[in-house]
C-alpha cells in the first residue's frame, strides 16, 4: 500500500506538471504550428479568460459554465484581434512578435486601468482524496484528464474533420491550397481564434488556482514559451507532448526538492540545453527519426 | 582622423548634409547649455530621459543592424545596476569604490549575456527563438529579486532589498569628485554622446558591414567565409553592456533599484522606443528614446495612469503604418523629396 502511494505520488506530481504546462501552452502551439507565429498576448488572453470566469463565477453561474463562456468569450476577443491588426503581420515573424506585444501591455494595464488590481479569487472546486498518507487534489486530476481531453480533441479535429485537412493543407503548403480552392484567409482567421479561445480556456481552468490580477499572465508565459520552444514548430502537438513530459521531469524533482522558482529556473537551464542539442525543437528531431525509418523500411 | 570622420559620415546611419551636422552641434549645445536655464530638478529629469539612450541604442543595434530581436535587455539594464549597488555599497566610503563598482557591473552583464548567448547563437536557433528565450530571462530574474527580501539576502553590507528595492545606492565618484544635480547631468550627456559617436563608427566600419550582411542573407555571408555565431553573439553580448551602461547611470541617478526595473513592462519599453523612432537608424531611435521617456514621465507625473496603455497602443499604430518607424520614414520622405527637386 505504501509503496503504491508512494508511486501514485510521483506519477501525480509529473502529471500535474506537463499537464501544466501543456494547459499553459495550448493556445500559443496552436497559433504557431499554424501561422508561425508567436503570439506574445497569450499570457493576457489566458488572463481575460479568467477574469470572464471569475466575473460570471460571482454572478452565481456554475463553474463548468464559466469555463466554456471563457472559450467563447476569448476566441471573439481573438477574432477580432486578428481581422483588426495580426491578419497584416503573417510571413513576418519579428514584426508579429512585436505587434502582439503592444497588444499584451494594452491588454494587461487596460485591465489595471478599468478593474482595478483585485479581484476576488474562485475557490478550488471539488476536495481531496487520499491514498495512504498522502492527499491528492481532485482538482487537478480533473485537470490532467481535462488536458488529455483536450489533446485528443485537437488531434481528431486536425485529422479527421475538413477543416483540419484544410488547415493542415495551409499549414503545409498556403499557395497549393488556395490554389485548391482553400480560403486559406478564413482558417486563418479560425486558427487564430481557436488559439486565442483554448487561451481563454487554461486561463479559466487554471484561474481557481491562482489570485486573479492584470498581470497574472505572466505566471504562464515563461513555461508556456518554454514548452513551445523546447516543442519546436515541426509537429506541434507531438512537440507539446514530447515538450511538456521531458520538462515535467527536470521541473518536478527540482520544484520539490528545491522549491518553485528553481523549479522555473531549471526549465529554462533544461531549455537552453535541449534547443543547444536540438536547435529546432523535439518535434524535428522527432521528424527526421521517423522519416529515416520510413526510408529504412 | 580623417579615417574616424569617414567612420562617423558612413552610409549606414543617417544625417551627412553640413545642414545635419550644424544642427546636430546645435542640438548638442542647446543641452550643454540647459542647465543654465533650468533649475537642478529639470535638469535631472532631463538626465533621465537622457539615461535611457545607450539601452536603446544596443537594441538598435541588434535588432535594427543585426536582425536579432531581444526583449531581455532591461535584464542585463537589472543585472548591471544590482552589481553597481553591491560593490559600491560595499566600498562605501572608498573614493574610487563607484568606478570599481560601474567596471564590475558593466562586466557582469557581459558575462552573463556571453553564457546565454553562447546557448542561443552556436546552437543557431531560429530567429523568434532569441526574443522568446530573452524574455524568460528577464521574467525569472525578476522573480528572483522580487523574492529577496529577507535579511540573509544581503552580499556583504549590502541588502538586496525584494520588491523594496535596493536604497542607498551610492552616486558616481571619481576620485573627491562626486556627481550629483547639475555635474551629473553633464557626466550622463558626455557619456550619451560618446556611446552614440561609438555606434555610429561601429555600424561604418567593417564589423558593421558585416552586421548588415548577416542581416540580409546569413548563409550567403557565412559562404563568403564569416562566422555568422560569432559575430551576432559579440553583437549581442555588447548590447548587453550597453544596457547595462544605462543600468548604472539609473542608480546612480535614482540611488534605488527595485525588481520592477526589469518587469515584463519595463522590458517592453526599449523595443518600443526602437520601434517607434525606426529601428534602421540610431539617431532616429536616440530622439524617439528620449520623446517617449518624456512622454511617460510626463504624463504619469500628471496623474494619468494610462501612460502604458498609450505607449503600447503607440507601438501597434506605429507596427500597422510605420512599420519602419515615424522619423526614419519621415527622414527618407525629406531625402527622396531632395532627390526629385535635383531632377
Amino acid at each position: 500500500m505504501e509503496g503504491v502511494a508512494v508511486l501514485f505520488s510521483v506519477v501525480y506530481q509529473l502529471a500535474t506538471n506537463a499537464s501544466f504546462l501543456l494547459l499553459a501552452g495550448l493556445g500559443l502551439i496552436v497559433i504557431l504550428g499554424m501561422m508561425n507565429i508567436i503570439n506574445l498576448a497569450h499570457g493576457e488572453l489566458m488572463m481575460l479568460g479568467a477574469y470572464t470566469a471569475t466575473i460570471l463565477y460571482h454572478r452565481g453561474v456554475p463553474f463548468p459554465l464559466t469555463v466554456v463562456a471563457a472559450f467563447v468569450v476569448v476566441a471573439l476577443a481573438g477574432a477580432v484581434l486578428e481581422r483588426l491588426i495580426v491578419r497584416r503581420f503573417y510571413g513576418e515573424r519579428l514584426g508579429a512578435l512585436v505587434v502582439t506585444w503592444g497588444i499584451s501591455l494594452v491588454l494587461s494595464q487596460g485591465t489595471l486601468m478599468l478593474l482595478g488590481p483585485f479581484m476576488p479569487s474562485i475557490p478550488i472546486p471539488s476536495g481531496s482524496v487520499s491514498i495512504g498518507q498522502y492527499s491528492f487534489s481532485v482538482y487537478w486530476l480533473i485537470l490532467t484528464a481535462v488536458t488529455a481531453l483536450l489533446i485528443v480533441a485537437l488531434g481528431l479535429l486536425y485529422n479527421w474533420t475538413t477543416i483540419g485537412l484544410y488547415a493542415r493543407a495551409t499549414m503545409q503548403k498556403p499557395d497549393i491550397a488556395r490554389a485548391l480552392g482553400v480560403n486559406t484567409d478564413r482558417i486563418y482567421l479560425l486558427t487564430f481564434s481557436l488559439g486565442a479561445g483554448l487561451a481563454g480556456l487554461s486561463g479559466a481552468l487554471l484561474a481557481p488556482t491562482v489570485s486573479i490580477a492584470p498581470f497574472m499572465g505572466q505566471q504562464f508565459i515563461a513555461p508556456a514559451f518554454i514548452t513551445v520552444v523546447v516543442g519546436g514548430a515541426t509537429n506541434v502537438i507531438a512537440g507539446a507532448l514530447g515538450a511538456s513530459a521531458l520538462l515535467s521531469f527536470v521541473k518536478t524533482p527540482v520544484g520539490f526538492l528545491l522549491g518553485a522558482f528553481l523549479g522555473n529556473v531549471a526549465l529554462l537551464f533544461a531549455a537552453l540545453i535541449i534547443i543547444r542539442l536540438m536547435p529546432d525543437g523535439i518535434s524535428a528531431t522527432f521528424q527526421r527519426w521517423q522519416d529515416r525509418r520510413s526510408r529504412l523500411a | 582622423m580623417s579615417r574616424y570622420f569617414a567612420a562617423l559620415t558612413g552610409p549606414n546611419e543617417i544625417g551627412h548634409s553640413s545642414a545635419f551636422w550644424a544642427s546636430f552641434l546645435l542640438v548638442l549645445f542647446g543641452f550643454a547649455a540647459y542647465p543654465a536655464f533650468a533649475t537642478e530638478f529639470q535638469s535631472s529629469n532631463v538626465a533621465y530621459y537622457l539615461l535611457n539612450i545607450p539601452l536603446a541604442l544596443g537594441l538598435c543595434l541588434l535588432w535594427g543592424y543585426g536582425g536579432i530581436l531581444s526583449f531581455g535587455q532591461v535584464a542585463y539594464f537589472g543585472i548591471s545596476a544590482y552589481v553597481y549597488g553591491i560593490i559600491a555599497g560595499n566600498m562605501m566610503g572608498n573614493s574610487w569604490g563607484p568606478l570599481i563598482g560601474s567596471i564590475g557591473g558593466l562586466l557582469a552583464s557581459a558575462i552573463v549575456a556571453a553564457v546565454f548567448g553562447y546557448f542561443i547563437f552556436y546552437a543557431r536557433v531560429q530567429n523568434w527563438i532569441v526574443p522568446i528565450l530573452t524574455l524568460v530571462l528577464t521574467l525569472l530574474l525578476e522573480t528572483f529579486l522580487g523574492q529577496t527580501a529577507g535579511y540573509q539576502w544581503r552580499v556583504g553590507v549590502v541588502q538586496l532589498g525584494g520588491y523594496n528595492g535596493m536604497t542607498g545606492i551610492p552616486s558616481f565618484q571619481l576620485g573627491d569628485l562626486v556627481f550629483f544635480g547639475y555635474s551629473f547631468y553633464y557626466y550622463v550627456l558626455v557619456v550619451v554622446v560618446l556611446t552614440y559617436f561609438a555606434c555610429r563608427m561601429l555600424v561604418n566600419s567593417n564589423i558593421g558591414r558585416v552586421l548588415l550582411a548577416i542581416r540580409e542573407d546569413p548563409l550567403r555571408t557565412e559562404l563568403l567565409g564569416y562566422d555568422i555565431r560569432a559575430r551576432q553573439w559579440s553583437i549581442f553580448v555588447l548590447a548587453s553592456v550597453l544596457a547595462g551602461i544605462s543600468g548604472i547611470l539609473y542608480v546612480q541617478w535614482g540611488n534605488y533599484i527595485t525588481p520592477t526595473q526589469v518587469g515584463l513592462a519595463q522590458a517592453s519599453l526599449p523595443v518600443i522606443w526602437v520601434a517607434v523612432g525606426g529601428r534602421d537608424s540610431l539617431l532616429a531611435v536616440a530622439i524617439s528614446t528620449y520623446a517617449l521617456n518624456w512622454l511617460t514621465y510626463t504624463l504619469s507625473s500628471a496623474g494619468y495612469q494610462s501612460a502604458l496603455v498609450i505607449i503600447g497602443f503607440l507601438l501597434i499604430i506605429v507596427m500597422l503604418f510605420f512599420p519602419r518607424g515615424i522619423i526614419v520614414t519621415i527622414a527618407r520622405a525629406a531625402f527622396w523629396r531632395r532627390i526629385a527637386e535635383r531632377v
